[in-house]
């Protein structure tokens, strides 16, 4: 049970003030192999659930769009392809080795996305900016998931949309399988490919933690969204919540 | 992954035809269930005036029903099938994207150039063209053919002016009917009010 004072670390309950240390060693840790390690743990899909995002995301030419725990910049990427030169796209982590990462390979795709080390629970933008904020895969490290959302909500424009890409809770019938490959596979290949299973055990302790689907879509809600719908994709390994500010 | 797929593909379609895109636009936000034949789907309106397959909790603001038999007749450009269309719910967002899907046209040509360049793309699609015209016209000598045999040399079909003529004899017979039986209570009425007389026999 976590206290006023205490949250979620993977299975491990830390000190509020402790936890967003932590994920950030996790993630300095797993910076420079991230790309690849997804690759191998979501067999190339995270990148058609990113895809996928941004198809549903409903951004056209000179939308305004922001990318946060963003890290290696895939989605902001493909955003700015769609938002154009009228558009603009922030890229945002609050780990400066994730975010690294995404600046240089904007810089090298020739794309000009600023990059900024900010916490997604103090936003640091004005009120109704944004067309579009997006989340993928960072909704969970979050400490005050609540804050978080609720600060996304602040800085959408009225009618603007929040979208947030997480794991979630998989198909009853796929379960046992889906916990074989997560507590057995998933830290063998974080140690034979980044070397560093820990991480990966975080990893997959900190998907089993977060929200499942419904949860996630009434947090939602109770952060002021509304109209609030979800994707499930890979029966439910990931799902995709979307929500208008209105 | 099938909602991926037919998003992009209903999203590839929407920007080949891009005049759709300002005609949805006013909706967007909004989602319509359709049920066409035995297939149920609901789609959703996007900002930016394109589509999208909608989520697992998506309550719609407007349905669209065609049936089995009504979408063979609106494959085969039945103008009346229209009208037979059931529309539920925001009836105005439901023409609309009706209307949007009964002009959109598959650029096939285009898509095929980006494979195998502009010139054999537009070659494949002038043969298939003329395949598809050849094949309705095929199609329409032989039903022709047909319907000629079984109305001249072995009737199994009857010809429309022998129906029609057969249709507007059974309106006089009924019309005929209709006036002996009017007489008829006529006579009952005047029998009842003045029963005859069994001295003027």
């Amino acid at each position: 049970m976590t206290t006023e004072h205490n949250t979620h670390f993977g299975f491990k309950t830390v000190a509020e003030t402790e936890k967003a240390k932590k994920v950030a060693d996790v993630f300095h840790s797993v910076a420079s192999k991230y790309d690849l390690m997804n690759d191998v743990m979501s067999a190339g899909l995270h990148r058609g659930w990113k895809r996928f995002a941004v198809s549903v995301s409903g951004v056209g030419t000179g939308d305004k769009v922001l990318d946060i725990a963003g890290g290696s910049g895939d989605l902001s990427r493909l955003f700015a392809q769609k938002v154009g030169a009228s558009g603009q796209v922030i890229l945002t982590d609050i780990n400066a080795s994730m975010l690294g990462v995404g600046r240089d390979r904007m810089l090298d795709a020739g794309l000009n996305v600023p990059a900024l080390q900010c916490d997604a629970e103090k936003l640091p933008f004005p009120d109704q900016y944004f067309d579009c904020v997006i989340v993928a895969f960072g909704l969970r490290n979050m400490t005050h998931k609540d804050r978080a959302l609720a600060e996304m909500q602040r800085v959408l424009k009225v009618g603007g949309r929040l979208l947030v890409l997480e794991f979630s809770k998989v198909w009853q019938p796929l379960s046992k399988v889906y916990d074989a490959y997560s507590f057995k596979l998933l830290p063998l290949m974080g140690k034979l490919l980044a070397k560093d299973a820990e991480s990966y055990q975080y990893l997959a302790e900190s998907i089993r933690m977060h929200p499942d689907q419904e949860t996630l879509k009434q947090m939602m809600i109770d952060a002021g969204l509304s109209k609030v719908d979800y994707y499930n994709l890979a029966a439910g390994v990931v799902a995709l919540h979307k929500g208008y500010k209105t | 992954m099938l909602k991926g797929l037919s998003t992009q593909l209903l999203q590839h379609l929407l920007a080949q035809n891009a005049w759709a895109a300002p005609l949805l636009q006013p909706f967007a936000g909004k989602s319509v269930r359709l049920n066409v034949a035995l297939v149920s789907t609901s789609l959703v309106i996007l900002e930016n005036g394109s589509l999208a397959i909608a989520g697992e909790t998506n309550i719609p603001d407007a349905t669209i029903t065609i049936s089995p038999s009504l979408l063979l007749r609106l494959m085969t450009k039945d103008e009346s099938a229209r009208q037979q269309i059931r529309i539920d719910g925001d009836t105005h967002l439901a023409t609309e994207l009706a209307k949007v899907f009964s002009h959109m046209r598959w650029d096939f040509e285009d898509d095929l150039s980006k494979l195998v360049g502009d010139v054999p793309a537009n070659k494949i699609g002038e043969f298939s063209r003329h395949a598809v015209a050849t094949v309705k016209e095929t199609t329409a000598n032989l039903a022709g053919m047909l319907s000629e045999y079984w109305q001249e040399e072995k009737p199994m079909l009857a010809k429309k002016r022998h129906i029609e003529q057969f249709n507007a004899e059974v309106d006089i017979l009924r019309a005929d009917v209709e006036r002996l039986e009017k007489r008829l209570n006529k006579l009952t009425k005047l029998n009842t009010a003045n029963p005859p007389n069994p001295d003027n026999r």
